[in-house]
């Protein structure tokens, strides 16, 4: 079963200079995704930023996944 | 196909919403989430039940290049996933989208 920490460890190893939290039950997933690469880039884009650095994993073991994509700049404007 | 049939899908509604299951009765709690999100707005909208079709449900990821379900389409064009629907939704933006349809 795959564990919140390993998707953890599979995005920011995929996306340079980021930050993940995941939580999850081993089947959905939820994460909150901060990286510096996102700015400039749209929803989907970020997403699909991501979906890449899982790869085959979101076709087999990670059954839904549910996220959120900001850079540390809209970090800074939401606090 | 299943590429030719899916294009042909988003072109001819202005609305689409490719889900799991039916818009009475989802299949999954990411594709009711994204009704639920429609209805919110007012949407009148088409769906397509991607569990009925297997070339359909793979061929949906291929298409935008997006792994999940459910993706909605707004004048032929991909808008997101549930999160990007809610996100969206949240902030006002789907509303617009939606409603540029009735506008125009």
């Amino acid at each position: 079963m795959v564990t919140p920490e390993q998707i953890q460890h599979w995005i920011e190893q995929g996306l340079t200079d980021s930050a993940a939290k995941v939580s999850g039950d081993g089947q959905h997933f939820e994460a909150v995704i901060v990286c510096a690469d996102f700015s400039g880039k749209t929803r989907i884009q970020r997403h699909q930023m991501v979906y890449a650095a899982l790869g085959d994993r979101m076709k087999s073991e990670i059954h839904a996944l549910s996220m959120k994509t900001v850079t540390t700049e809209e970090i800074q404007m939401q606090s | 196909m299943a590429q030719e049939i899916i294009k042909k899908t988003v072109e001819d509604n202005e609305i689409v919403l490719f889900m799991k299951g039916s818009q009475d009765f989802p299949q999954c709690g990411f594709s009711g989430r994204a009704v639920q999100i429609l209805s919110a707005c007012g949407a009148d909208f088409a769906s397509v039940d991607v569990l009925a079709d297997e070339q359909i449900r793979d061929g949906i990821k291929q298409f935008s290049n997006w792994p999940t379900v459910p993706q909605l389409y707004v004048k032929g064009e991909f808008i997101g996933g549930s999160d990007i629907m809610m996100e969206m939704y949240q902030s006002g933006e789907l509303q617009q989208i939606l409603g540029d349809k009735e506008h125009a």
